[in-house]
């Protein structure tokens, strides 16, 4: 076992890569809560969203910001006009179904990007935010503005949505949408408004993280769609249901994940930490539910 | 009966779990797979790209590159081949395509004897039983009679020994230990060991105290480390074997832990596809790591001036990287602004532009003709085209260290001297020219042993 000091630069990495979990896990929890949809494609829409950020400021020359605000726009039209276009056909299907449809949005996008952005030629492209330049140092390591930002954003996010959908009426709105549409719609609410701010929201999120990510992890089309199952792990612990669960949930992920890496013999295994984690949490979960519903029975 | 809503809602809940977990469980047990295929990806194998514009190409006539200036070639193509992997994330079809740009200048210029060459490209995505039917289809179906251009993750592997059954003699641009150690295929690249060589062979040329050795984990892994560590044993120097997963993901985690291993004296080198090694690299930029080590090297899918231009001037003079073929900026030769007009002219479908992929097969191509315009006449048959194809002995590419031979040898490693370039105001450059991979590397010595040193080779190693 390596000394505590060898640790301590993987404890401010975990952090920041719990935060990558947590951005991508709070996103999926938030539209869950708000439509009944596991959206899958989310980390696809942020990578499509940071792809096209990329083309605008280092091939057509704009500004950093009008690559931020395309990125968010490009995540949240392509997700709300998903939304609008097979949300009330899959309104009332199984969350099964809907949730494996957004994997036919993921593997699309996916295509899409292969196709415009190859890294044929041995092509590699990065994204950098103004904050990546400044920073401080803890254990030896340069954190960097983004890395905290990121960790903030979970944070923001995590009490903003948690209040949005616990004290507006819009949040009300898809809390009682997504447990069931057809009440909701006789009680006067306009679904279809309600759902498409929830798709909008959602995509919105997704550009949000994309570009954080981008930076943060990397600029390619394959890592960024699928970092959205490492995420799932804290989603599962938090059972699709709490906002605070999944982003403390991530956080430990990201720790434990790191603290493994300086460990010779478990460094290999390090990827895994996710979905044992998950693995377990779950089997703990049912044992604590079986054994609630078993107290309440006798 | 009808359920209760809130039973209802925990059952749709509990099943999108399912699926979630399902999905999850699914990617965990498939980290293999898919990291073979990213890492296929690329990965380590991925011979490198740069890319630029063809700069200069303009004042060269590609008319030279055939035997009659303006005369197009006609009568029955002669049949030639490829196979290359063209997946999500990785794709080597450049090679083929930048052969078939030379082949339609061939054309365009008086062919082959007269006749035109017509190659087939088949593409594949790292499957076993696609390859093997892309193989039977070239030789069945389309008649080929020699196979050039292949660039895959497993093609070798696969058609190794269905090559050698039906008497192929492929060139290639080799990333599978097959494309190295079997009599039927010769590459113009060096492949992930020996490129990794040159890399830790500079390394310790510039007196580093221990090597940490950071390689995709794809299938192969333990293949391509075995070279580095028998050229650093060769030095006494201590070296770590570190294997990733890919995509990676966690690049922060992994650049501490290259970096703490490495210690002040050491060198970190790293055998990646560009977007990994570009991601690691930024991640040790961006924790201040850059110059926690004496230097960072890495093998020749970093030779991108994608890669240089993204790490930006924090990284000039500290990253090297080893180049299989003559660097095309620094290079003004007539075969390098052959290359460069002739991928303006005819290069259309090569999405790299300028770089080590678009060289591969130009020079695969050159080779190709080269062995053709041996032979006295037609019919060009499997027999005489594989017989000249394995004749070609000790041919001046202008795109290689050394004369390029294929000859009858039970293994084939004849491009076996690298340069070393070095990261320089968004290009790659030249740091070190012309060096003989190390023989410390016990493949290299019995290539040596077998095919001799070819006669233009650096002295230095």
């Amino acid at each position: 076992m390596p000394p505590w000091v060898d640790f301590e630069p993987f404890i401010v990495s975990g952090l920041a890569l719990g935060g990558v979990y947590a951005l991508s896990g709070v996103g999926l929890v938030v539209l869950y809560r708000a439509t009944g949809v596991l959206y899958l494609a989310f980390g696809a829409v942020g990578a499509l969203g940071a792809l096209t950020a990329w083309s605008l400021t280092t091939r057509a020359g704009a500004p950093g910001w009008v690559g931020w605000l395309a990125c968010v726009a490009v995540a949240g039209a392509v997700t709300l006009a998903y939304g609008l276009l097979f949300g009330p056909a899959l309104a009332r299907r199984d969350p099964l179904i809907k949730a494996v449809a957004t994997i036919g949005l993921t593997l699309i996008l996916y295509g899409v990007m292969d196709l415009l952005w190859t890294t044929g030629g041995g092509q590699a492209r990065s994204l950098t935010l103004p904050t990546d330049n400044g920073g401080f140092t803890v254990a030896q390591i340069q954190v960097t503005w983004t890395q905290v930002i990121a960790l903030a954003a979970g944070v923001v996010l995590t009490v903003a949505t948690g209040a949005f959908l616990r004290f507006t009426k819009l949040g009300t709105a898809m809390r009682a949408m997504a447990n069931d549409r057809d009440i909701t719609a006789t009680l006067g609410v306009p679904v279809r408004r309600v759902e498409a701010a929830a798709w909008l929201g959602c995509g919105v999120l997704g550009g949000i993280a994309g570009l954080l990510l981008a930076d943060l992890v990397a600029l390619d089309a394959t890592t960024l769609t699928f970092l959205v199952i490492s995420s799932l792990a804290a989603v599962l612990i938090a059972r699709l249901r709490s906002i605070t669960v999944t982003f403390v949930a991530a956080i430990v992920i990201g720790l434990l994940h790191d603290l493994l890496t300086p460990i010779a013999s478990l460094t290999s295994y390090r990827d895994m930490t996710p979905f044992v984690i998950a693995a377990i949490g779950l089997l703990v979960l049912s044992r604590h539910q079986v054994m609630t519903q078993s107290r309440e029975e006798a | 009966m009808r359920m209760h809503i809130p039973a209802l809602r925990a059952l749709r809940t509990r099943r999108t779990i399912v699926l979630a977990a399902a999905l999850a469980l699914g990617a965990a047990g498939c980290s293999s797979s898919s990291s073979g295929t990213g890492a296929a990806g690329g990965s380590s194998s991925t011979p490198a790209g740069a890319s630029s514009s063809p700069a200069g190409a303009g004042t060269v006539s590609t008319s030279q590159c055939a035997t009659k200036p303006g005369v197009q070639a006609t009568g029955t193509p002669i049949p030639l081949g490829a196979i290359a992997t063209n997946q999500p994330g990785t794709s080597f079809t450049d090679i083929p395509n930048m052969a078939k740009a030379y082949f339609d200048c061939v054309n365009a210029n008086g062919g082959i004897n007269g006749r035109p060459i017509k190659l087939y490209i088949e593409t594949e995505q790292t499957n076993p039983a696609q390859i093997a039917a892309d193989a039977k289809q070239l030789v069945q179906t389309d008649k080929v009679v020699g196979i050039i251009g292949n660039t895959s993750i497993i093609e070798c592997q696969v058609n190794s020994s269905y090559w050698q059954k039906l008497g192929f003699y492929v060139i290639d641009s080799g990333i599978a230990p097959e494309c190295y150690s079997t009599p039927n295929s010769a590459a113009v690249n060096m492949g992930p060991r020996y490129s990794s060589d040159g890399a830790v062979q500079y390394a310790l040329a510039k007196g580093v105290s221990k090597i940490v050795f950071d390689q995709a984990n794809v299938p192969g892994t333990g293949y391509i480390a075995a070279g580095p560590a028998a050229v650093a044993k060769d030095k006494n120097v201590p070296i770590v074997q570190l294997t990733e997963n890919v995509p990676v993901s966690d690049a922060s985690s992994v650049a501490i832990k290259e970096v703490n291993d490495a210690g002040p004296n050491g060198a970190v080198v790293l055998n990646f596809t560009p977007p990994d090694a570009l991601t690691i690299l930024q991640a040790a930029q961006k924790l201040g790591l850059e110059d926690r080590v004496k230097m960072w090297g890495c093998s020749t899918p970093c030779n991108t001036d994608f890669l240089a231009h993204s790490l930006g001037p924090k990284w000039d003079g500290k990253l090297f990287v080893n180049a299989e073929l003559t660097p095309p900026d620094d290079t003004n030769t007539p075969t390098m602004n052959l290359y460069k007009a002739i991928l303006k002219q005819y290069g259309s479908s090569v999405q790299g532009g300028v770089g080590s992929f678009s060289q591969m097969g130009f020079t695969e191509a050159e080779i190709a003709v080269h062995a053709l315009q041996s032979i006295s006449g037609p019919p060009y048959t499997v027999q005489n085209v594989n017989a000249a194809f394995k004749a070609v002995k000790d041919f001046n590419t202008g795109m290689l260290c050394q004369l390029w031979t294929y000859g009858d040898y039970p293994l084939h490693i004849p491009n076996n001297a690298d340069y070393t370039v070095t990261a320089n105001n968004g290009q790659m450059k030249t740091a070190q020219g012309c060096t003989l991979i190390s023989a410390a590397d016990p493949q290299i010595a019995q290539y040596r042993s077998a095919a001799g040193t070819a006669a233009n080779a650096p002295t230095s190693s």
